[in-house]
């Protein structure tokens, strides 16, 4: 692994260093997600730890960004007292984000396989078309919660979008720009 | 910051359940409560749910906050419906609706249907809420990974589960400490709150940064720990038994009846009516 | 490799380690011949043409400074090189006979146990059964022997009273012992142990190693890696393995070893350096502290200053009234176990943690009306792990996100990052300025933590274990550079290394479960050792050496210099291992 992505042949591989990067992810995701400060006087507060998500997909593959967004977010959720299940289809949402971010290498070569600078965009694109299309699955809420007003989870899913692309946007290359000189120390 | 999941039912009798029951009963009766439109059943399901709330006998004190939080969080969902509905419901358009007043500034209508839909939204969130709380606080964070395992989740993943509560404490210390070392840069985490969002964003890095690449670069120590230990090389065994008692038994099928109940009410059209107040009907002067 | 994963065959470690001491020659365990390995992005070998074998019983010790590649043959052995790590890999590591490349991690699991470096990272358990149950689980050992051995393994270790604990609650020292014993639940023959004492106490390392010294005599083998060589001669070792730079310098018997150790780079004993001083040539003046820098008289109202601080984490108490005045013009230090609040206590002193009782003065004045960044000024604080502060894209931006944040003068940034660059000897490092940080040796991100904190210019520097992770050498030059800073008023640091706090503070505070037990000179305090070993703390040779020939009003020398002024005083005398015990002649300071 010589860039932040994984190469896609090796992109669904199980192995321990799989299932660690998930667990922390995870933790990390669900930590930051209660550490955050709510912005007084907006309804949705923007959440700095969303950027986990895609960039940990992005980093370390579909299998652990699926984890941290879907463990992650139940751990939150499990902290925060709501109960890790109670709103298990937006746990679900979050798992995707993380899993087609994760699948960059499939969608985004031109980035992936560029220099620093191009897979840090590349993280960024990646995490704003997985969060646009992983958070579609909050529409199951219109089976689930009938009676929510389609018009109520439309904007829902736009409040929420909104909010995380631009955490996307901004923090993922700065993770990816982070992260790439230590990798190059570790390696294995 | 006390961060790690607190599992402040223990010796509960709900505690004393096998985990699987509690993550199974979620299910069951969140699927019972979708089926319900009629608040007056709505209420009696609420008032299960909050005696098997009771069972878990959660003090109070510790997590008045958390409900604080349900509640601000539900409330804030239903308004948002509720003026985005503008008067009608799921089923009944406005025309069909009894309008009562109009928001002042914003001009939306309010009508009979929709503010009963915004009670009953309300209660079945409420009601929810109640039924998955004690998941969060009667199950020992160590019973997770073997539930989900028995739950038929892989080896691996429902390891990872186990691992995600090894590492909250620890990445939880991890954070803290980098806030301190960051406060005594000048840095004030908090300060961001209220100023434009990216400024927010942008003031997060310092702290976000240290805390996620020491968590990664951490990770290879915890690597080589489970490789050098057999890890993930073939079939695991869990020292961990979960046994599933009659009592466990008894409450599942309660639970499960109580889903087949009103799943035949809904069909029959009984529970899936709508409940609108007869007053708030009086008030719209129909 | 499922017949090996049966409880059955990993019960053998047993019979084969009796059959192995019963007579002497026992088949060896694991054969390493010539062995040279580089790390796939490294240019150079890390080790070179190592060899080394160890049979049932054996005791072998691994020293050498750090980066040396003491790690690396331990990855070589134990089997992560080259099934975890890639790279070039030569020379021979035979397992019982089998060749590393040819089993999987799964079968030398049975045969080998590692304990890392670090154990906090090495723990994967939420609670201490998890963690001892781990090993045995991926095994598919079944529940019931599993809950076997843990009581047994509970009771080997001695940490019976530590069941039921969740692993986030322990102490450093308690995770190390569970580190190791969760190693045990495996039955293996050889255990290869990575530099178990590093975050350790005193007390806490000798409980480790009296626990490595059964298994050996129980049939085991051990391989440990050590920078203080000293507490690891404790442990008995058959053999040292001396590596520099990647080749071996030394391997034989004790005695040899310590006749060609540098005694820089690794700490010997006393008397070893004693007998040795002679061949070296005195290079380094002896440490000097900031109270004898500052010869004005000591400015009495203290620094900082604790008047019956009480302070809780959660619901428990850790600090329980704390009164200690620390000058503005000294070193001290804090010694203390693990886990007996010395972090906290400073922690109190910036703020980052609110006090419950009592009060905190700094420079007389009370801080309960200041905050964190009010008191930044006055002290710098350089946190026990550096990297948990890094964050920037460059070592600049690093450096300058202090002094911005504090408003300084944007002017002067040029000058202040070279002057703290200098200050902290990055200087000389090519292109330092550009480099990203959090990728940094940890040695050098211990000096970027350092110079970040001289950046903002503080009067008192407040270090957490500035010697944790490096050999002696990088230490004590370490703590030289930092005293030398100038305009530096005083330094208050905490450390496990009993010998690195004697020889550079004025004054030293004895603390434990979260009070002051003592508070004097160096010479003062170790004078009543019950009390020294009451803290967990070790009694060195140096420490015996210094009450032998310094009076209680002298300083506290550093091994180097208290040799020279005693041979200097008595050229005559010889010296042979705790020989030096028969005479003994009390030096005074009018060199
Ligand atoms: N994963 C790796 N990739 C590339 N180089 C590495 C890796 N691990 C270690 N090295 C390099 O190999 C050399 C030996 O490292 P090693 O960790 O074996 O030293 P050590 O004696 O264990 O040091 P310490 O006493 O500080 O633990 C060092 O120069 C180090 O930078
Ligand atoms: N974030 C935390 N949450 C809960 N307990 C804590 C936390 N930090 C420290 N403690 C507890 O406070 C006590 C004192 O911790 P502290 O770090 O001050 O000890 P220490 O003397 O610095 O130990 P060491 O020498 O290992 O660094 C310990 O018992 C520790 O378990
Ligand atoms: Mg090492
Ligand atoms: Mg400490």
């Amino acid at each position: 692994m010589t860039s932040t992505t994984m190469s896609s042949d090796r992109l669904w591989e199980v192995t321990s260093r799989t299932i660690v990067y998930a667990a922390i992810g995870a933790a990390l995701y669900g930590i930051l997600l209660v550490a955050q400060v709510p912005i007084p006087g907006t309804t949705v507060s923007v959440r700095p730890a969303f950027a986990l998500v895609p960039f940990f997909g992005y980093a370390f593959g579909p299998i652990v960004g699926f984890f941290t967004g879907l463990v992650g977010n139940m751990v939150g959720d499990q902290i925060s007292g709501w109960g890790a299940l109670t709103s298990w289809n937006w746990s679900i949402a979050n798992g995707l984000v993380g899993l087609i971010a994760g699948l960059a290498p499939l969608y985004l070569r031109r980035w992936t396989e560029g220099s620093l600078r191009d897979r840090a965009i590349g993280g960024a694109i990646a995490g704003v078309i997985a969060t646009i299309i992983g958070f579609l699955f909050t529409f199951s809420d219109l089976i689930i919660q009938a009676g929510n007003t389609f018009g109520g989870v439309l904007s829902f899913y736009f409040a929420v979008i909104v909010a995380d692309i631009i955490a996307t946007v901004i923090l993922v290359p700065i993770l990816v720009y982070a992260w790439e000189p230590v990798k190059a120390q570790l390696g294995r | 910051m006390n961060i790690a999941p607190r599992y402040l039912g223990r010796g509960s009798w709900l505690a004393r359940r096998d985990p699987r029951v509690l993550i199974l009963v979620v299910a069951l009766y969140i699927f019972t409560v979708l089926q319900v439109w009629d608040i007056r059943y709505l209420l009696v399901l609420l008032l299960l749910a909050v005696l098997y709330y009771r069972t878990a006998n959660i003090p109070w004190h510790y997590i008045r906050r958390n409900w604080m939080v349900v509640f601000t969080f539900i409330g804030l969902l239903v308004v948002v419906n509720l003026i985005i509905g503008g008067g009608a419901t799921g089923d009944i358009t406005l025309d069909e609706a009894h309008v009562i007043f109009y928001l002042p500034l914003l001009g939306t209508p309010m009508s009979a249907e929709s503010l009963s839909l915004a009670v009953t939204l309300f209660l079945r969130y409420l009601a929810m809420a109640t039924i998955g709380f004690p998941v969060a606080f009667a199950v020992a964070p160590s019973d997770f990974g073997i539930a989900f395992r028995r739950l038929g989740v892989p080896d691996k993943f429902a390891f990872g589960v186990d691992l995600t509560f090894r590492f909250l404490p620890s990445l939880a210390a991890d954070f803290q400490t980098t806030v301190d070392a960051q406060r005594i840069r000048g840095y004030d985490w908090s300060a961001g709150a209220g100023r434009g969002l990216l400024t927010r964003l942008r003031r997060s890095t310092p702290v976000m940064v240290p805390t996620v690449v020491n968590a990664i670069a951490g990770a290879e120590d915890t690597i080589d720990a489970m490789d050098l230990r057999a890890f993930g090389t073939g079939k695991r065994s869990w020292f961990r038994a979960l046994k599933f008692d009659s009592t466990d038994r008894l409450v599942l099928l309660a639970f499960l009846g109580l889903l087949l109940l009103f799943t035949i009410l809904g069909f029959m059209g009984i529970t899936s009516e709508l409940y609108v107040f007869p007053f708030l009907l009086d008030m719209a002067g129909a | 490799m499922t017949e090996l994963g049966s409880p059955a065959d990993s019960t053998a470690p047993d019979a084969a380690g009796s059959a192995g001491t019963a007579d002497g020659t026992a088949a060896p365990i694991v054969e390493v011949e010539g062995v040279t390995f580089r790390y796939r992005r490294a240019s150079e070998p890390a080790i070179r043409g190592v060899s080394l074998t160890v049979s049932a019983g054996e005791v072998v010790l691994v020293a050498g400074p750090s980066g040396c590649g003491k790690s690396t043959l331990i990855r070589a052995i134990n089997g992560l090189i080259p099934h975890a790590y890639s790279g070039d890999l030569s020379g021979s590591v035979r397992v019982e006979g089998r060749s590393t490349t040819d089993l999987k991690l799964r079968d030398l699991a049975l045969t080998i146990g590692t304990v890392l470096q670090d154990p906090a990272k090495q723990i994967v358990g939420a609670t201490v059964e998890a963690e001892l149950a781990f090993g045995p689980e991926n095994l598919g050992i079944p529940r019931e022997e599993i809950l076997d051995r843990i009581r047994e393994v509970a009771a080997q270790a001695g940490i019976e009273r530590l069941l039921g604990r969740e692993t986030s609650a322990l102490s450093g020292g308690e995770r190390q012992l569970l580190a190791v014993a969760g190693i045990l639940m495996l039955r293996p023959r050889l255990f290869v142990v990575d530099e178990p004492l590093a975050n350790l106490d005193p007390a806490t390392a000798e409980r480790l190693l009296g626990l490595l010294r059964r298994l050996a005599d129980e049939g085991s083998a051990i391989v440990i890696v050590e920078h203080r060589v000293e507490e690891s001669l404790d442990l008995r070792p058959d053999r040292v393995l001396y590596l520099e730079s990647g080749e071996t310098r030394y391997h034989g018997p004790v005695d040899g070893f310590l006749e060609v150790a540098d005694p820089e780079s690794v700490r010997l004993p006393f008397d070893v350096v004693a007998r040795r001083v002679a061949d070296v040539p005195d290079t380094e003046p002896p440490a000097m502290t900031l109270g004898e820098r500052h010869a004005e008289p000591v400015d009495p109202t203290p620094r900082l200053e604790f008047r019956g601080v009480t302070a809780s984490i959660g619901e428990t108490e850790i600090l329980h009234g704390v009164d200690a005045r620390l000058g503005t013009t000294e070193t001290v230090a804090v010694l203390g176990p693990n886990g007996s609040g010395k972090t906290t206590l400073f922690r109190t002193a910036m703020r980052l943690l609110d006090i419950t009782g009592g009060a905190v003065l700094v420079d007389g004045r009370s801080i309960a009306d200041r905050r964190t960044v009010d008191l930044v000024e006055t002290f710098g604080y350089v946190f026990q792990s550096p990297s948990q502060m890094l964050f920037a894209r460059t070592v600049e931006e690093e450096l300058l996100f202090g002094p911005r944040t504090m408003g300084r003068d944007p002017a002067r940034f040029e000058e202040l990052v070279d002057d703290v660059l200098r200050r902290t000897a990055l200087a000389d490092l090519e292109g330092i300025r550009e480099r990203p940080p959090l990728a940094m040796s940890f040695g050098q991100q211990k000096r970027l933590a350092l110079a970040i904190a001289l950046a903002l210019r503080p009067q008192t520097l407040i270090l957490d274990e500035p010697s944790a992770g490096q050999d002696h050498r990088t230490a004590q030059a370490f703590m030289r550079e930092v005293t030398a800073i100038p305009g530096l008023e005083s330094l208050f640091f905490v450390t496990h290394d009993v010998d690195l706090a004697l020889t550079h503070a004025d004054r030293i505070l004895l603390f434990r479960d979260g009070r002051v037990l003592a508070d004097g000179s160096p010479m003062q305090v170790i004078a009543d050792t019950e009390r020294w070993r009451a803290c967990g703390l070790r009694v060195t040779s140096l420490m015996e050496a210094n009450t032998r020939y310094r009076g209680a009003d002298g300083k506290f020398l550093d091994a180097d210099t208290l040799a020279r002024r005693v041979i200097a005083q008595d050229p005559t005398r010889r010296w042979g291992p705790g020989r030096e015990a028969a005479a003994g002649g009390l030096l005074t300071d009018q060199s």
